[in-house]
């Protein structure tokens, strides 16, 4: 059975890229799209779809106001192309996060996040150990695949398409995101302390204020992750 | 989507090429409906960004500067996408004076774009009229 969405867009070429998307996948079936907050609001008292495609900058209210409207709790994939919002997102619990204009290949990666479904192109179970489990990474740079050792990592910067990683002895940037580096890290090591850093705890020096400083690298602490940050550092 | 041609569409050189090969996979009769629709689109939204800038509404001015990013994203603009970007950023800190020239940089920017967009279009319709 497909799912149901309704896509709440105001730029009419992002949305036809969705519908395109979704008629294509066969997996997704929508019910509408809207080109602001009301509007989708009003179909949802009546309508339930399984899906929200939300973008979050539109005249007048925002996604995130939608959100805080809803009478039920359907699964949300944010569209935009600002990803500062990506934060913001988490602390919404939105199932996925589309950065605007995004490939059918990325499109389809979120729709079988949302269904459950194994990532495209992969086995229904991975024989691979969690990716915990392994103490590497290989990252894309210098077009080459970089094996690099989680260990060694002293932090990650967000660059927008791109991320900084930064060891005691070279930095190279891969393109990717901060959030799928987050993913691929796992552990109990790494922790994002602001929303373009994320840092090896073991390997904090020390600490002043809101700056946590890194074999000299200053590294801000956003407010948000303050808390947990001296959660994991048992400082609380 | 439609079949490939041996003799395969090459986009502007200013364009990023290999981001619109995975956007439109080969689809170039998609892709001359997106350019299209570019053009169609853009004069409003950037009618919009002139009023707001008069105006001196810079939250308004960052806002629908944000939405011609996201348009030129679409026809492989990724680099004025940046500067959309930056200057979005900028209309939170600074003055419409201090924008003055950052502004103009982006109105020339703009057209140079559209212009590039308008070939193009142009081009794509030929080349899915000799399919």
């Amino acid at each position: 059975m497909k799912t149901t969405c309704i896509i709440v867009e105001d730029i009419q070429i992002a949305a036809d890229f969705l519908k395109k998307f979704c008629e294509k996948s066969g997996l997704v079936e929508v019910k509408g799209h809207f080109l602001n907050v009301p509007d989708a609001l009003v179909f949802l008292d009546e309508h339930k779809p399984d899906l929200i495609f939300l973008d979050v900058e539109m005249p007048g209210a925002n996604g995130f106001q939608l959100l805080d409207s809803l009478t039920y709790s359907p699964k949300i994939i944010l569209t935009t192309s600002k990803t500062e919002y990506a934060f913001d997102a988490f602390q919404y619990n939105v199932n996925d996060y589309l950065k605007k204009p995004f490939t059918y290949k990325r499109f389809l990666e979120s729709i079988h996040k949302v269904q459950g479904l194994p990532a495209p192109g992969t086995g229904p179970t991975p024989a691979t150990p969690p990716p915990s489990d392994i103490d590497f990474l290989f990252i894309r740079a210098d077009d080459k695949l970089v094996r690099l050792k989680k260990e060694d990592i002293l932090f990650m910067e967000s660059m927008r398409d791109y991320v900084k990683f930064v060891t005691p002895g070279k930095t190279y940037v891969t393109y990717s995101t901060l959030k799928s580096m987050e993913e691929k890290l796992g552990g109990p090591s790494f922790i994002k302390v602001h929303r373009s850093y994320i840092i090896n705890i073991n390997k904090i020096d020390d600490i002043r204020g809101n700056t946590i400083y890194v074999q000299g690298n200053a590294i801000p602490v956003g407010k948000g992750h303050k808390e947990e940050l001296a959660a994991r550092l048992n400082l609380q | 989507m439609n079949e490939l041609r041996s003799d395969q569409f090459t986009f502007h050189e200013r364009l990023n090429a290999t981001f619109l090969a995975e956007l439109f996979e080969g689809d170039t009769i998609y892709a001359e409906t997106v350019f299209e629709d570019f053009l169609r689109d853009l004069p409003t939204y950037w009618e919009r960004v002139q009023t707001s800038y008069q105006h001196k509404n810079l939250p308004l001015l960052g806002t629908n500067i944000h939405t011609c990013k996201t348009l030129f994203g679409y026809v492989g603009f990724t680099d004025l996408q940046e500067l959309c970007q930056e200057f979005e950023n900028k209309c939170a800190i600074y003055t419409a004076e201090e924008l003055q020239t950052d502004f103009a940089t982006l109105v020339r920017k703009k057209q140079e774009a559209q212009h590039i967009i308008e070939n193009e279009y142009k081009r794509l319709k030929r080349y899915n009229e000799g399919a």
